[in-house]
C-alpha cells in the first residue's frame, strides 16, 4: 500500500498558530546552523507550533521558543501534523 | 561573570590539589543559581543566555577539599562558540572528579541531547533536572527514577531558585557514576569512532576523559580538542587519522551525522521517561513574551519600557535624588562643614586646597562620586536588574534584528549593547556570545565608541533631562545615528559574511526582588570599589595639573577646538581631560558646569563626551580580547570621531536653535 501523500511546505509559509511536523532541512542551511538547529531540538518529525512570522519566524518546540531569521526558516520544510 | 568584581571571574580560595566538580549545561538553565547554592559565591544571574562567559570557581560548601566550576552554557558539544570553547577547555584541563549536568526539565529532549555526548566522556555524572516548577506549570512530568535507571547514575529534580532538591542533589553526588552510553551510532560511524579511540588510547590517552568521547569530539570537529591533541607528542598522528576518516561520511558531514543521531537517541529516551499533559501550552509567560516580540505591539512596549526607565533614572534618580544629595545635603550642609573644618585645621594651604579646593579630593572627587553619580547608578542598576531578570532583553534581539542587519550584525548583538549600558567593560567580554570574530570586532568597536555606561548615561539624563525631553531625544537620535553610520562603515570595511539570527527566547519571568537587590548591591560594590579610587586619582591629577600650570595651558591650547569648533565654554576643556580617565568623570565635569552651559552646548558636550575614549578598564579588556593593535586603532579612530561629530552637531544645531 502506498503511504498517503503529505504535502511539504516551507516553515515561512506556515500560518501563525498552526502546529506542524518538521520534515527536513534544506541543503541551503549552513552546516553550523544545521548543528545548532539539531541542538535546539529541531529534528525530523518533531512537532512545532508557529507562534509568529514577523519580524522573524518564532516557533515553539517542546517548551522552548526559538526565533529564526527568514533566511533560515525558509529552508526548513514542514508538513501537516 | 561575577558581580563582586564586574571584570573578573569569581574565585574563592581553593586548595591547589583539590579535585574539581563542574556544572555543565545549556545556557539559561540555572547553573549560576545552583553554583550560588552549592558554594555560597554569588555570580551574576540573569534571564538570558550568555550571562556566564568565563569559568567561575569556588570551594564547594559540602566538601571543602573540592572546587566547583560554573561553566558557560553550551548549546551543544562539540564546541563552536567562544563560551562553548571555554567550557570544553575546562573539561579538558581540569582535574575533573565529577560533572553535574544541569538540565531543563521542560526541555528534556534537548537536555538528553547533551547528556548523550557527556556520557561518552567517561567521567562520573549526576544530573540536576532543574526548573521542574516551570515544567509542572507546562504540564510536563519527568520520571526521574526511570531516567536515572537508564543512565545508571543519579538524576535529581531541582528548583535551584527556591533551593528545592539541592540537598538531595548533594546527597546523590557520592553515588554518581560514569553514565551508560545512550546510543550506538550507525555501523560506519562506530567503526570510525573505534579506530580513532583505539589510537588515542594507545598513543595519547587523556588523564580523565575517555578515548571514545574524545574520538567523537574530534570527528565532530571540536577545535579545542584538536588543540589539546596538537600539544601531545603523538597528537599529529591522531589528527591525521581523523582527516583520513572524516570524508567517509558522504553527502552529510560527519559532525552533522553525529549530532543527528544523538538527537534521535535523546528524542527516544525523552519520550520514554516524560509525559506531556494536553492543553497546557498557553501560559501567561508565553503570552507576554509573544507581545514583546509582536511586529506591531513590540514597538510601543519598547517605547513604554524606555520611558519608564527614563523617568525612573533620569527624573527620579538624576533629578530628585541628586537634588536632595548634591544640592541640599552636600551643597548646603556637608561640604561647607568639611571646608570650614579643613581650612581651620589643615595647613599648609596647598594641602587644604587639595582636599577642599576647586579640584579638591572631597569637594570634587567624593562629591562627584557620592552626590552626583551614586544616586543615578543606583536607580539605573535597579531598572537594569528588573529588565534583565524579566527576560525582556533577549526579546529585544527579535525586534532589533533588522536594524542590526544594517550594520553587519544580527539581533544577538543587542545583548552586549544593552549590557554596555550597565558597564561597557563587562559588555565587551559578553561579545564572546557572538559567533564570528568579525561580529565581535564590530560590536566591540561600537561599544567603545557610542555606548554610554550606566554612570555616564545617568549624567546625560541628569543634564539633558533638566533642560527638556527634546534635548535628551536629540542626544539619543545622534547616538543611534552614529551607531548606524559607523556600524555600516565597519561592516563594509571588514571582510566576512553576516550570520543569520537563530536564538532561543527564554521565558518571561517575574523578576525576583532578592535577585535584583543582590545584583544591584554587587554592582554598587563594584562601583564604590573601582570607580571612587579612579575619581580620586583623576581629581588629584587635575589638582596637580592646575597647580603646575598645565591645566590652564591645556585649556588655552584646546580653546580653538573646544570653544571654536565645539562651541563650548573654555572650562569644558578640563572635562575632556577628566574624560581620559573615565567618560562619566568627564561628563560629570560638564554636569558641574551647570548653568554655564546653554541647551545647545549641553547637547553638544554630552554627545562629544559620550563618544569620547572609553574608560581605562574597558580599554584594557579591549586590548585583552582584540589585541593591542586593534585596541590602538580603535582609540585612534574614536577620539577624532568624537570631536568631529560634536563640532558638526554644534554647527548644525546653531542653524535651528
Amino acid at each position: 500500500m502506498t503511504p498517503p501523500f503529505v504535502e511539504r511546505i516551507r516553515l515561512t509559509g506556515t500560518p501563525t498558530g498552526r502546529r506542524v511536523r518538521l520534515a527536513e532541512f534544506g541543503e541551503e542551511i549552513d552546516p553550523l546552523q544545521r548543528e545548532q538547529l539539531l541542538a535546539y531540538g529541531l529534528s525530523s518529525s518533531q512537532p512545532i507550533t508557529v507562534l509568529q512570522q514577523k519580524p522573524m519566524t518564532v516557533v515553539l518546540c517542546e517548551h522552548m521558543e526559538l526565533a529564526l531569521e527568514h533566511v533560515v526558516a525558509q529552508h526548513i520544510w514542514v508538513e501537516e501534523e | 561573570m561575577t558581580e563582586a568584581s564586574c571584570h573578573s571571574p569569581a574565585s574563592a580560595p581553593v586548595a591547589p590539589d583539590a579535585s574539581t566538580l563542574a556544572l555543565v549545561g545549556h545556557p539559561n538553565v540555572g547553573k549560576s543559581v545552583l553554583f550560588h547554592r552549592l558554594t555560597g559565591t554569588y555570580v551574576n544571574v540573569s534571564n538570558y543566555p550568555g550571562t556566564t562567559v568565563e569559568v567561575a570557581r569556588a570551594t564547594a560548601r559540602f566538601d571543602r577539599t573540592a572546587s566547583l566550576l560554573d561553566t558557560p552554557g553550551v548549546l551543544a558539544l562539540p564546541s563552536r562558540s567562544d563560551d562553548e570553547r571555554a567550557t570544553m577547555r575546562a573539561l579538558l584541563n581540569e582535574n575533573l572528579r565529577l560533572i553535574v549536568q544541569v538540565g531543563d526539565a521542560k526541555n528534556l529532549r534537548r537536555t538528553l541531547n547533551l547528556t548523550a555526548l557527556l556520557a561518552e566522556l567517561g567521567v562520573p555524572l549526576a544530573m540536576a533536572l532543574n526548573m521542574t516548577d516551570e515544567a509542572r506549570a507546562r504540564g510536563v512530568s519527568v520520571d526521574a527514577e526511570a531516567l536515572a535507571e537508564v543512565l545508571a547514575t543519579p538524576v535529581v529534580p531541582t528548583v535551584a531558585t527556591g533551593g528545592e532538591g539541592v540537598a538531595a542533589l548533594i546527597e546523590s553526588l557520592p553515588h554518581a557514576k560514569a553514565p551508560a552510553t545512550m546510543l550506538r551510532y550507525d555501523a560506519e560511524t562506530e567503526t570510525a569512532i573505534a579506530t580513532v579511540a583505539a589510537l588515542i588510547g594507545e598513543r595519547a590517552p587523556h588523564p580523565h576523559l575517555a578515548a571514545r568521547g574524545l574520538a567523537i569530539l574530534l570527528l565532530g570537529r571540536d577545535h579545542e580538542v584538536e588543540n589539546w591533541f596538537k600539544a601531545q607528542p603523538a597528537g599529529a598522528e591522531i589528527l591525521a587519522k581523523v582527516e583520513e576518516i572524516a570524508p567517509l561520511a558522504g553527502r552529510e558531514s560527519l559532525p552533522a551525522r553525529l549530532a543527528r543521531e544523538r538527537g534521535r537517541a535523546a528524542d527516544a529516551l525523552a519520550r520514554t521517561v516524560s509525559q506531556q499533559s494536553a492543553g497546557s501550552d498557553k501560559t501567561l509567560s508565553l503570552l507576554v513574551g509573544q507581545l514583546a516580540v509582536h511586529p506591531l505591539w513590540g514597538w510601543p512596549l519598547l517605547l513604554l519600557v524606555l520611558l519608564v526607565v527614563y523617568f525612573f533614572v533620569g527624573d527620579f534618580g538624576a533629578g530628585t535624588l541628586v537634588g536632595l544629595l548634591e544640592e541640599d545635603f552636600f551643597g548646603e550642609i556637608l561640604n561647607p562643614a568639611v571646608t570650614d573644618f579643613v581650612n581651620a585645621h589643615v595647613s599648609p594651604t596647598w594641602l587644604a586646597e587639595m582636599l577642599v579646593g576647586d579640584y579638591g579630593l572631597w569637594t570634587m572627587g567624593m562629591t562627584y562620586a557620592l552626590a552626583l553619580i551614586l544616586p543615578i547608578v543606583t536607580t539605573f542598576f535597579i531598572a537594569f536588574g528588573i529588565l534583565e531578570d524579566s527576560g525582556y532583553f533577549t526579546r529585544l534581539s527579535v525586534i532589533a534584528n533588522r536594524a542590526f542587519g544594517v550594520i553587519g550584525l544580527n539581533g544577538r548583538a543587542v545583548l552586549p549593547m544593552v549590557l554596555g549600558l550597565g558597564c561597557v567593560t563587562m559588555a565587551t567580554l559578553t561579545t564572546r556570545i557572538l559567533h564570528t570574530p568579525r561580529e565581535r570586532l564590530i560590536a566591540t568597536f561600537l561599544l567603545a565608541l557610542a555606548i554610554p555606561c550606566s554612570a555616564q548615561l545617568g549624567v546625560v539624563f541628569g543634564v539633558l533631562g533638566g533642560i527638556s525631553f527634546a534635548a535628551a531625544a536629540i542626544w539619543g537620535i545622534c547616538i543611534v545615528l552614529i551607531l548606524l553610520v559607523t556600524g555600516l562603515l565597519a561592516a563594509k570595511l571588514l571582510q566576512g559574511r553576516r550570520v543569520p539570527l537563530l536564538t532561543e527566547l527564554p521565558p518571561m519571568r517575574l523578576p525576583v526582588a532578592g535577585n535584583v537587590l543582590k545584583k544591584t548591591g554587587g554592582r554598587l560594590k563594584w562601583y564604590l570599589v573601582e570607580v571612587i579610587p579612579l575619581f580620586l586619582i583623576g581629581t588629584f591629577i587635575m589638582f596637580v595639573l592646575d597647580k603646575i600650570g598645565v591645566l590652564p595651558w591645556i585649556i588655552r591650547v584646546g580653546e580653538p577646538l573646544v570653544t571654536g569648533w565645539l562651541g563650548l565654554p573654555a572650562e569644558a576643556s578640563a572635562a575632556f581631560v577628566m574624560g581620559f580617565l573615565r567618560r562619566d568623570f568627564g561628563a560629570t565635569g560638564l554636569f558641574a558646569l551647570g548653568s554655564q552651559l546653554s541647551a545647545l552646548q549641553a547637547i553638544v558636550g554630552m554627545v562629544t563626551i559620550t563618544l569620547f575614549v572609553p574608560c581605562i578598564a574597558s580599554v584594557m579588556i579591549i586590548f585583552k580580547e582584540q589585541g593591542a593593535h586593534v585596541g590602538i586603532a580603535m582609540l585612534a579612530i574614536i577620539m577624532p570621531t568624537a570631536f568631529f561629530v560634536g563640532g558638526l552637531l554644534n554647527h548644525i544645531l546653531r542653524l535651528f536653535m
